[in-house]
């Protein structure tokens, strides 16, 4: 391998996305932007309270202390809706997701059950609600934390089973802490797999791989020089993502030499890749979608975006199978639970598998034509 | 000494199919050292697959090509350090200047000896060194490419269509720079469908048809070959002079009602065409007898006439 053509080729690599600046804002954009819209949505997720909207057909004084204990555990903004309205066609009416009904008779059983001691009185209260809507469930099940809180209360004896939290890091960290790592996992892979494909289709199509081919360059020396050209964006993308994320979000985040290291495994693993694909790949056009069809799975079964946890069993399986699963999991061991033994784990696994894909990569890069 | 010293390129009986479609029909044939030799024929008739399979960008079906007295299949990694080619529809990175671009070439032959200047002189781009490959013209792109296939001084130059594509002006432009490297004594092999081209460039023309050599020689072999005649035009002539060469046993046409043109198969009879005008006492303005070019030996040889590179049946409209 001669380093003179790799940093030749690296030259020409450079220069060329440093001349085409709208190419370059734009790679560096897509993850800053998704830093910003994430980081805002899920900014105060700690202090989320839903909207609910309660139909009080009873009228009375227990009623109305128990609409204002839901508002009072801080889960809730309550708004009232008219007892002579039907809940159902409100719904469908004002697009909400959930009508909590408090029936008729709520106060009375309720004094049946405490002041007279009858174990048979209760009362039952109705969800009216739309399965459409993601969030209505979540909201369901804090109703029914926040009712069985009361129901635990009114029988006037203590808890049996109680529970306290004790986070196993010193530090409390915010969802945009743990969401960077998974951004930045994605960003350097999405980088280096489009750019892999797109940039060697592009010079197949328009001759110069072909023209390459009748020179000295060895598919080592051209993969090396591109993985090293990928390498240097994603350093540049991951810089300009923590920069935001301090200045925006005032993120705190342990950066050590794990970051680089990640970074690079991921640069390899993801250029083999490319190379595999740019083998099957004929046309620059369909370059893309065989880069999206690659990378959208991956990108959204990883933990990026939401734990792997959330999802089916077969699914989390198949996640554990992803290259991108071991760098996400690796990068937040290292800037999150400063965990160096298991960054050294997730670093071997992601490791062995850029070795691999590296050297597919290399024997599918073909010079000749057929 | 054998044929694979003695020669640059040696092919033998050398195949090429892509599934079905035949290609290259085992041709054979060899370019000593410091010719100029040109494979001349229409669009798919299989020169670009032969010239891609000697300057070892692909591989033969079958048959043998030896280059400077290596196998392409077998030596690719050493040959290409010794050879210099501009592939057909050569292009380069968009945004990287003149300079830039023959200095990443370099380093890729690691040849840090060359000249870029001397180079960019060469082929005359001297004003242009500074601009990105994405604002040349046509021609001024396919002069960078040659300047490219001579980066590493190579001792065979393969040039495949290099003037395809350019006006007029910017292929004469490529011609200056083709017939300078004649004049260095460079083995080039050209692919073209220029006749023009080949007959000016080339020592050694093989026309190639549907895969198939079919003549091959010098300009002049091929054309005193395969066409033993003269086209005699006689200018602005009167209606005398039309019947005086009719009457000589000749198949005169008349051209706009003006011009007679005829077809004789020795200069003698030009001059005695002339003298039996003359002494009929008919008129005419001017003349002109010309040679028949490499076109009607292509005509000839195939029954087809080539325009742009595309062929036309004979007698098609």
């Amino acid at each position: 391998m001669n380093p003179r053509v790799v940093g030749a080729n690296l030259f020409v690599k450079l220069m060329s996305v440093y001349r085409e600046k709208t190419a370059m804002f734009f790679t560096l954009a897509f993850p800053i932007i998704l830093i910003l819209v994430f980081g805002t949505i899920f900014m105060s997720q700690d202090n989320v309270a839903f909207h609910l909207c309660v139909q009080d057909l009873d009228r009375t004084d227990s009623s109305t202390q128990s609409i204002k204990t839901l508002e009072s555990s801080g889960k809730f903004k309550i708004t009232r809706v008219d007892p002579a309205i039907n809940a159902i066609q409100y719904v469908r009416d004002n697009k909400v997701n959930l009508v909590l009904v408090i029936p008729k008779g709520f106060e009375r059983a309720l004094l049946q059950r405490i002041v007279l001691g009858d174990a048979d009185a209760s009362v039952t209260i109705t969800y009216i609600y739309d399965p459409s809507s993601s969030s209505v469930s979540t909201k369901m099940q804090i109703l029914d934390a926040v009712f069985a809180g009361i129901n635990q209360q009114m029988s006037g004896k203590p808890p049996v089973i109680r529970s306290v939290e004790k986070s196993i890091l010193t530090k409390k960290y915010r969802f945009i802490e743990y969401f960077i790592p998974g951004i930045i996992a994605m960003a350097v892979m999405t980088l280096s797999l489009f750019g892999t494909v797109n940039l060697n289709t592009e010079l197949r199509q328009k001759g110069i791989i072909r023209k390459l081919s009748t020179t000295p360059i060895t598919r080592t020396e051209w993969i090396l020089s591109d993985i090293l050209y990928q390498f240097i964006l994603a350093v540049i993308s991951t810089i300009a993502m923590l920069l935001v994320s301090y200045a925006v979000f005032n993120v705190k985040l342990h950066l050590d030499a794990w970051l680089p290291a990640f970074i690079l495994l991921d640069v390899f693993a993801f250029v083999g890749i490319g190379m595999i694909l740019t083998r099957f790949v004929k046309e620059a056009q369909s370059a893309a979608a065989a880069a999206n069809a690659i990378s959208f799975p991956i990108m959204f079964l990883s933990g990026s975006f939401f734990p792997i946890e959330l999802m089916p069993g077969f699914l989390q399986k198949f996640a554990k199978t992803l290259p991108l699963f071991y760098v996400n999991e690796g990068l937040r061991a290292s800037m999150i639970f400063e965990d160096n033994m298991a960054a050294l784990r997730y670093s071997s696994v992601i490791g062995v598998f850029a070795a691999v894909v590296f050297v597919l990569g290399i024997m599918a890069t073909k010079w000749e034509e057929g | 000494m054998t044929k694979e010293t003695t020669y640059a390129i040696v092919v033998e009986k050398l195949t090429k199919r892509y599934g079905e479609l035949l290609a290259v029909n085992d041709i054979s044939f060899t370019v000593g050292k410091g010719e100029v030799f040109a494979l001349l024929g229409p669009n798919g008739a299989g020169k670009t697959t032969s010239v891609e399979i000697i300057d070892t960008i692909r591989a033969p079906t079958s048959g043998k090509v030896t280059l400077l007295g290596m196998d392409v299949t077998k030596r690719k990694y050493d040959i290409v350090r010794r050879i210099g080619v501009l592939p057909q529809g050569f292009s380069s990175f968009d945004r990287i200047t003149v300079r830039e671009t023959l200095q990443f070439y370099l380093r890729l032959f690691c040849c840090m000896n060359t000249d870029i200047d001397a180079l960019i002189e060469l082929v005359n781009l001297k004003d242009k060194t500074k601009e990105q490959y994405k604002n040349l013209s046509g021609g001024l792109r396919q002069r960078l490419g040659i300047a490219i296939a001579l980066v590493n001084d190579p001792e065979v130059v393969f040039l495949d269509e290099p003037t395809t594509g350019l006006d007029p002006r910017a292929r004469r432009e490529v011609w200056e720079v083709l017939l300078g490297l004649k004049e260095k004594g460079k083995t080039v092999f050209l692919t073209t469908h220029y006749m023009e081209e080949a007959e000016l460039l080339a020592d050694t023309v093989a026309i190639i048809s549907k895969g198939e050599i079919i003549a091959m020689g010098s300009p002049g072999e091929l054309i005193e070959n395969n066409t033993k005649y003269l086209d005699l035009t006689l200018q602005s002539v009167d209606e005398k002079a039309f019947e005086v060469v009719r009457k000589m046993g000749f198949d005169p046409l008349l051209d706009n009602h003006r011009d007679i043109k005829v077809r004789v198969e020795h200069t003698d009879d030009v001059q005695k065409i002339l003298s039996a005008i003359k002494d009929a006492g008919a008129l005419y303005l001017g003349l002109d007898v010309r040679k028949p070019n490499l076109e009607e030996v292509f005509l000839k040889l195939t029954g087809e006439a080539l325009h742009d590179g595309y062929v036309e049946e004979k007698g098609a409209e």
